[in-house]
């Protein structure tokens, strides 16, 4: 896969923000901009940005659902097919835009599942019958299982909930579909299902699409436009040449690049890079493997220097056994047994990763875990951990950030002001320390409450489920390295996670769940590399694997 | 059996017999409607008889309060210690209190059936295509029947939370401390959760006025026509029952 885009879009403008500016309420600077971006018509446009740079704010904007219904004052305009958007209000261009919503929840209406996937079509007034076989076709191509029609949202997993909201979308068949994180709590191999349908390229369709999840969808993307940190347009451009040539100053911005990107500017800095720059770690491998035997040992020593933060992590030598369970059979509140006979031990100064697809159990399990869900079978054994929620939300109670902490650290037996600065300091949120937690962005949420949980050294068990959701590079980092550091000072750490370079980054040991129960467990690099225990448990190999692979098969010929 | 029926006969027949709960001052009415109410959800319905004794729990507690005002407080000028030390607890208020009592029991039991073997989705789809009920009202009011269940589990999450922060596992039972912490940020979850479906509804085409199609709306069948005239004709014929045997 090339930087070249595969398909020149015409150069018609399906949707336009023109100088558009947004400030909500109170808010000292605006959320974002001024910016001006088209959107031409089949084109493939991802929206990059750090978390709190105005991304979601933006594509909020193009059918005025802010400020008919979020209030803020907008300067500039947002138009679709060259309509204002302000022409309509903003149920009147559900024909012409498809949203999905970074929060599931906000994209879906609380109906049983076919009557969610139905609703848009039901309010443009469609035959019954065309309703019916759209719906039908949407859970089809989504793979939303027929026995879940009657299901109400409510009852799904994070994951479920939007797999659901991706085939209303899909459903809806409008000419532009927005969609912001669509991937954020999926398992890897329906997150790959799933993007290569929003991104079809039979559908004649116009997508946007905001994610950090980048080296599944980045082959697919025609041109990339980033916000920096201000909320103002810092590069646009087709992905590879605009990664190879801008990918430090974005990483330094906090802004996720394809690990391909970063492997690629790692063998340019040593003129060992391929011409086109390469958007797919497979690419690169393939661009490695018709090297001379001495630049591919130069390459190999490269690349093994570029993937160290994240992946060469030195094993650490795990303590006592914190937490124990014993044959336990976990259910969430109000529902059925998901898992059954588990025996799992957490220790000091071990990061255990609990991997599995979509509603399999994993934050079931990690709530036993921590002793906050009661087990329906088994025992378990040790003193009572802490867990950073899914929805970051329902860790706040306080009316500003810097209260949240404080409340914290005061819990905790400390009331340093200057501990609470500096958490905040570290977590990317000093300029929003007076915030009211619930406005800020998803990513803010996100690490405020892993701010809250790892300010103080309370908690012998920490289980993080799904972390890295809506961070960006530089959130994501900061978590990777609070988790060694908690890990160094000896508490037990676990990571639900669905991103396996995540997993294979920061986690000592893996657990993966499938069908009710483990089925395997071991170190990451063992366990992730293996795409038939993968693709049992419903995953895909890591992006780094194919790199993985061959540094392997290059240190075996050496030896 | 009661599932399958449409909702809004079925509304129908249920008001008729709690309006006939509420007219009919007569325990042994009372207890036939208790009876027939628990016959259907345990017998018809396959429901658990620990969750129909349970549901009855609620309204027992109610209806107590009318017993007790009938039975202890039936003279205005003589306080309630000495009417009960009498021991001589006047048969015709104590049948009172009793029919109060059972009153209760009946028309929770009655609401109990509806609820149970009704569908909130179908419910509102025949509101909406029967009864023109406009489509926002409609959904909101979805929104709010479906908010219900929903709050229960979000109490759980708030309770894991509050535990997480106090540093130790959250109770088994809710002690009434707790329930009153929890009853702000659950108000809070409510009027968010109710913000967040407003605005998807809107993102997704609500439109105040436009005509819409409303899909797999409940059809009246035969079987409606049956239940309604077998469920009014039972009535009927233990009403007057009930007025024969009293004299």
């Amino acid at each position: 896969m090339t930087g070249v885009p595969q398909r020149r879009p015409a150069e018609v403008v399906s949707a336009r923000w023109d100088g558009v500016q947004i400030r909500y309420p109170f808010a000292a600077a605006a959320a974002v901009g001024p910016v001006s971006l088209d959107l031409y018509r089949g084109e493939r446009l991802l929206l990059l940005g750090p978390s709190g740079s105005g991304k979601s704010t933006l594509l909020q904007a193009l059918t005025g659902v802010i400020p008919a219904s979020i209030d803020a004052t907008v300067s500039g305009g947002a138009s679709v097919g060259g309509r204002p958007a302000r022409s309509r209000p903003p149920w009147g261009w559900v024909g012409e835009v498809a949203q999905l919503f970074q929060d599931a929840e906000q994209t879906l209406c609380g109906f049983r599942v076919a009557d969610e996937i139905a609703f848009s079509l039901e309010n443009r007034g469609l035959p019954a019958e065309t309703i019916r076989d759209r719906v039908a076709r949407a859970m089809r191509r989504a793979g939303v299982p027929a026995a879940w029609a009657r299901r109400r949202t409510a009852t799904l997993s994070g994951g479920e909930k939007q797999i659901v909201a991706v085939a209303a979308v899909l459903a809806q068949d409008a000419p532009i579909l927005v969609a912001d994180e669509p991937t954020a709590h999926l398992a890897p191999a329906v997150a790959a299902r799933l993007t290569d349908l929003l991104l079809d390229r039979s559908e004649d369709r116009t997508v946007l699409v905001v994610d950090h999840r980048l080296d599944g969808l980045i082959g697919a993307i025609d041109r990339v436009a980033v916000l920096g940190e201000a909320g103002r347009l810092i590069a646009t451009g087709p992905p590879g040449p605009l990664f190879r040539a801008e990918g430090d100053r974005l990483e330094g911005q906090g802004i996720w690049t394809p690990l391909a990107s970063r492997l690629d500017r790692a063998l340019s800095a040593a003129g060992l890079a391929p011409e086109e720059p390469p958007l797919t770690v497979s690419g690169l491998v393939d661009h490695l493997a018709v090297m001379g035997p001495p630049r591919r040992r130069a390459a190999a020593w490269h690349l093994s220097r570029a993937l160290a933060p994240p992946v060469s992590q030195p094993p650490l030598r795990p303590g006592e056994v914190c937490v124990r369970l014993d044959g336990v059979a976990c259910a969430p509140p109000f529902g059925p047994v998901v898992l059954r006979d588990i025996d799992l031990a957490a220790r000091r100064g071990e990061v255990l990763g609990l991997l599995g697809p979509n509603g399999v159990g994993k934050s079931t399990l990690g709530l036993c875990l921590a002793g906050l869900l009661r087990p329906k079978a088994g025992r378990r054994h040790g003193p009572v951990g802490a867990v950073a929620f899914q929805n970051p939300e329902h860790h706040f109670s306080q009316d500003s950030a810097r209260a949240e902490l404080t409340d914290h650290l005061r819990r905790a037996g400390s009331a340093s002001i200057e501990a609470a600065v500096q958490a905040l300091d570290r977590w990317g949120l000093a300029g929003a320390a007076d915030q009211h937690p619930f406005t800020l962005s998803q990513g803010q949420k996100r690490r405020l409450a892993l701010a809250c949980l790892t300010v103080s050294d309370r908690w012998p068990l920490l289980v993080l489920d799904e972390p890295t959701a809506g961070l960006d590079a530089r959130g994501a980092a900061a978590m990777a390295c609070t988790v060694r550091r908690l890990a160094h000072a000896g508490r037990a750490v676990a990571i639900i996670t669905h991103e396996l370079d995540v997993a294979l980054a920061v986690c000592d040991r893996v657990v993966i769940l499938a069908d009710g129960g483990v089925l395997a467990q071991g170190r990451p690099a063992d366990l992730l590399v293996r795409a038939d225990l993968l693709a049992q448990a419903g995953l895909a190999p890591p992006a780094a694997a194919p790199v993985l692979c061959w540094l392997q098969r290059q240190e075996a010929q050496r030896c | 059996m009661l599932s399958a029926l449409h909702p809004l006969p079925k509304l129908a027949v249920c008001l008729a017999w709690i309006v006939a709960a509420i007219a009919v001052f007569d325990p042994a009415f009372q207890l036939a409607i208790i009876g027939l109410a628990v016959f259907l959800l345990v017998a018809v319905e396959r429901r658990s008889l620990l969750l129909v004794v349970g549901l009855m729990v609620p309204f027992a507690l109610f209806g107590f309060g009318f017993l007790t005002t009938a039975v202890l407080f039936r003279q205005p000028d003589a306080d309630a210690l000495r009417v009960a030390g009498t021991a001589a607890v006047a048969a015709p208020a104590l049948t009172a209190g009793l029919t109060l009592f059972f009153r209760a029991i009946a028309c929770g039991m009655v609401s109990a059936v509806f609820v149970l073997t009704t569908d909130p989705g179908d419910l509102v789809k025949a509101l909406m295509a029967q009864l023109r009920l406009p489509p926002r009202i409609g959904f909101a009011l979805l929104s709010a029947l479906a908010l219900v269940p929903d709050l229960g589990r979000e109490v759980q999450q708030i309770r894991m939370a509050r535990a997480l922060r106090r540093g130790r596992a959250p109770g088994r039972l809710m002690s009434p401390v707790e329930l009153f912490a929890i009853l702000i940020p659950l108000l809070a979850y409510a009027i968010r959760r109710a913000g967040r479906s407003a605005l998807a509804m809107e993102a997704r085409g609500l439109a105040p006025a436009a005509p819409r199609t409303i899909l797999d709306a409940p059809v009246i069948r035969r079987r409606d026509g049956v239940f309604a005239l077998g469920g009014s004709g039972l009535l009927v014929a233990i009403v007057l029952g009930t007025i024969d045997a009293s004299g």
